[in-house]
């Protein structure tokens, strides 16, 4: 008996297998999945493990195995489509941590949720202020979603009647030393121009430049140099 | 059109998969008298019985032959211990016959006939 052998056929079949199944399964992303749906995960991983390598007993019940864990989360997902109320059931619902600025601590007991934990994803939001959230709601996978008081909330070009500006996507110029010729093309500026820009900034070569990216909307250059200057790093408070 | 190849595709591939895996009985089967462990394992069963012992060690060269052609076809649907097991009687069966031990050789191959049934099974 070739194990070698077996092995490769054996990991082939887990590999199609798996791929094929996880695409009828959709494309749902790591970060929304739930928990149940993450050790889903991690369970129909381990079985095509199994399967690949497992020398010591048949490979078709490990099959049989896989089909019926992907074929449980399909009807699953199916469920959830169709029914809301069942979805409500089979993946819990958002709860709310902080109530018009109050914190709900018999919610965070019942979800097992800390205060570390709950500080922790509010810092995420570049929140670090409690008085600045008006409510804070922990979704099914894991994420906070957070509203702001209205004294906090950020003013958009709405709230002042300002007319809507263009935004386009940043172009990177020079990526970790290299310039990209074509790039600079694209936005209508040449290599002259370029050195003039690094030359404000001190820099006389492309390789001391980490990241150059131009905005075309505001007509500005980010320069991030390998040697950054910074004489003495804050403190981690955490 | 293009969504009934790639399903069809998918169906194919998933079916062979599904038969390789489960092809252990269709391998175990004879592709001629060379490989075919049933009848040389029930041959030497016989001749054990009757003490024929020339005739016995015969039956046990061929019988190891056709084992050594099926393992290849069944190895891929199979446990590696069913494997493994008739391996190992196999080298004991060769003792017995050896020291012409009637009962100990005819445990032997009941035990390797109980082994050839459960593979796959």
């Amino acid at each position: 008996m070739s194990e070698t052998a077996v092995v490769i056929v054996r990991s082939f079949i887990a590999f199609f297998t798996l791929l094929i199944f996880t695409r009828f399964l959709g494309k749902q992303q790591i970060s929304q999945l739930t928990f149940f749906e993450y050790v889903l995960g991690i369970t129909i991983g381990s079985i095509a493990g199994t399967l690949s390598v497992d020398l010591s007993s048949r490979a078709w019940p490990h099959w049989v195995g896989l089909f019926v864990w992907t074929f449980t989360v399909f009807v699953m997902q199916k469920i959830s489509l169709k029914w809301p109320k069942a979805s409500k059931y089979l993946t819990g619902k958002p709860a709310i941590v902080i109530m018009n600025g109050k914190i709900m601590e018999e919610t965070m007991k019942n979800m097992r949720y800390t205060i570390p934990d709950l500080l922790e994803q509010l810092r995420e939001k570049n929140i670090f202020d409690l008085n600045q959230v008006a409510f804070a709601v922990l979704e099914n996978n894991g994420q906070l979603s957070v509203l702001l008081k209205p004294e906090y909330q950020p003013v958009t070009r709405g709230d002042l009647h300002l007319p809507p500006q263009n935004e386009t996507l940043n172009t990177e110029i020079i990526i970790a030393g290299k310039l990209i010729p074509e790039k600079l093309k694209k936005i209508g500026k040449d290599e002259k121009w370029l050195l003039k820009e690094l030359n404000k900034q001190g820099i006389k070569k492309y390789e001391e430049v980490f990241l150059a990216v131009y905005n075309p909307v505001h007509s500005t250059l980010y320069i991030d140099k390998y040697k950054d200057k910074i004489k003495k790093p804050q403190e981690n408070p955490y | 059109m293009g969504k009934i190849i790639y399903y069809t595709s998918i169906i194919i591939i998933l079916s062979l998969f599904v038969f390789i895996l489960n092809s252990g009985d269709i391998a175990k089967k004879p592709w001629n008298r060379e490989d075919d462990f049933e009848f040389y394992a029930e041959s030497l069963h016989k001749n054990l019985k009757s003490e024929n012992w020339i005739e016995a060690k015969k039956d046990l060269i061929s019988l190891k032959k056709a084992w050594k052609k099926t393992v290849k076809r069944i190895q891929y649907s199979v446990e590696k211990d069913e494997i493994n097991a008739i391996n190992v009687n196999l080298a004991r069966l060769t003792g017995y016959i050896e020291n012409k031990d009637k009962s100990a050789g005819l445990a032997e191959i009941h035990e390797i006939q109980e082994h050839w049934h459960n593979l796959n099974n």
